[in-house]
Order: C-alpha cells, then structure tokens, then sequence
C-alpha cells in the first residue's frame, strides 16, 4: 500500500511535468503560427511555394534507394554505427565524471592542507 | 549479519544491477539510427518503468532531503538534490517530446499528436543535455558507484580467482 502511495506520487509528478510542458510548448506553438512562422501538421519538409507543383519523371514521385528515407529510419550505420555511437555518449559522461571527481579530490586536498597549515 | 544489514546489502545489489540495466538500455536507446524507432521508443518507454523503482529505491533520501532542503543541508547534498529534479525534468521533457513525434508506439495506442518543429527540437536538446547531467550526475554518486562495484562485483570475482588458485595449489 505504501509502494501503490510512493508509485502514484512520482506518477502525479510525471504528469504535471509533461502537462505544464505540453501546454507551454502548444501555447508557444499556437503564438507562433498566428505571428506567420510556419508550423507542418507533418512535422517534416519545406511548405512548397504557391502554385509550385513537383516534378518527377513520369509524375510519380521516385522511391529514395534506401527505402523511405526519414531521419531515424533505423536501417543507416549498422553495427558499427551503433558501437560509435555508444563510445562517444560513454566518453562524454567518462570525461564529465572524470571532470568533476579530479576537482573534487583537488579541492579535498587544497582544503586538508589549508586545514594543515593554519593548526 | 543482521535482518536490517541483509535488507541494506539486497537493496543496494538491487540498484545497481537496476543501474547497470538503465545505463545500457540508454546507450541503446540513445542511436536510434541504428536500433531502429521501435526499439527506440519502447525501449524508452520501458526505462521510464524502470526508473520509477529506482526513485522508489531512493525514496527515503528524496523524502528526507526534501525535508531538510530550506534547513541545514551541506552544499553537496543541496547541489544533488537540484541536479536530481533538473534531471528528472529533462527526462520528461525527452518522454513527452517522444510521445509527441512518435512513429510507433502512439501509432500503435492509435493515438495521434499534432507534431511539428518545435518538438523535434525539444527532443534532440533534452537529449544533448541529458547526456550532460547523466554525466554530473554519475560523477556526485562516483564513491558510492566504486565503492558498489568493488564490493559486488570485483571482490566476489577476485575470492572465485584466489579460491580455484589455492585448489590447484592443493592438487
């Protein structure tokens, strides 16, 4: 009961955070668009030009080598792709924890001999 | 060992191996170009279960720094403490901006989100920052990370080493 308490808390917190973001973010977006910044229902591409009309060859649009061709689609890079991506999101956070224990240990020590030399 | 040491021992092998697991469903779920967008989105979906029992695990100390957080409070568990809600926000913000551009798990629930610019942008930001406050977050908890891993990890592996060494040496 005291877990169902604890779950339902984070839970609340959880939607608050996404409510008040989703309904910033929409305000924001709603101002946006009436101010003439474009916005796409799609949420990718360029608005074409008015009364501007594609042309492929034989009025179809071609189908991309790879497939659809969208960010993210999932079939780019491979394994190998994925092992680059790993190390480097792995080495920022070595360098960042690397970072901040070394300053840590610095000022510990800075503050030891301080200590030192005013006993 | 006491009842309470036994419960303390199963509860930090609990968080770490829970650790281990969000920290390696992140890297995966952190390349989507090569995971593919279903992995990626239920993958990420599934951390944020997981990361409910890891605030659950950590609950008494969230309950008791909130507590003490406007008294006395050294500066490293203030400083912690505000990095943890920064990151717990930015969690948010990447969850709910993937729900709102996602191509698979909302489709799936047949819910559909106006999608446009801004929140792919929001997506790839707290992304970016994710990476960095996972990073300082790891470091103020790095005693604690070393200090668990000798303990669980190295020690039990080094006395499995030393005790099949002294059974060769007694052969």
């Amino acid at each position: 009961m005291k877990t169902l308490g604890r779950i339902l808390i984070i839970l609340t917190a959880f939607v608050l955070v996404m409510g008040i973001t989703y309904t910033v973010v929409s305000a924001a977006n709603t101002a946006s668009s009436s101010t003439g910044t474009p916005t796409f229902e799609g949420g990718e591409g360029l608005p074409r030009p008015q009364g501007v009309q594609p042309q492929f060859p034989n009025g179809e649009r071609p189908e991309f080598p790879g497939g659809e061709g969208r960010e993210f689609r999932g079939d780019r890079g491979g394994g190998f792709g994925w092992i680059l991506g790993a190390v480097k999101n792995m080495g920022i956070v070595a360098i960042i924890v690397a970072a901040v224990v070394w300053l840590k240990n610095f000022q510990r020590k800075r503050d030891r001999e301080t200590q030192q030399v005013s006993e | 060992m006491t009842e309470n040491q036994i419960k303390t021992k199963n509860r930090t092998q609990t968080k770490l191996v829970l650790d281990v697991l969000i920290f390696i469903a992140f890297l995966i779920a952190m390349e989507p170009r090569s995971s593919g967008i279903p992995i990626h989105e239920w993958l990420a979906i599934s951390i944020l279960a997981v990361l409910v029992v890891h605030l659950l695990l950590s609950w008494d100390w969230i309950v008791q720094t909130t507590r003490r957080f406007l008294g006395k409070l050294n500066t490293q568990t203030r400083l912690n403490y505000l990095l943890n809600w920064s990151l717990f926000i930015d969690v948010m913000l990447l969850m709910l901006s993937g729900l709102v551009i996602s191509e698979v798990v909302m489709p799936t629930l047949g819910i559909g989100l106006p999608r446009n610019f801004a929140w792919r942008g929001l997506h790839e930001f707290s992304a970016n920052l994710f990476i960095i406050l996972l990073g300082l977050h790891t470091a103020l908890h790095w005693s604690w990370v070393a200090d668990t891993f000798k303990r669980y990890v190295f020690q039990p592996i080094g006395r499995v080493f030393s005790t099949n060494a002294k059974k060769d040496v007694s052969a």
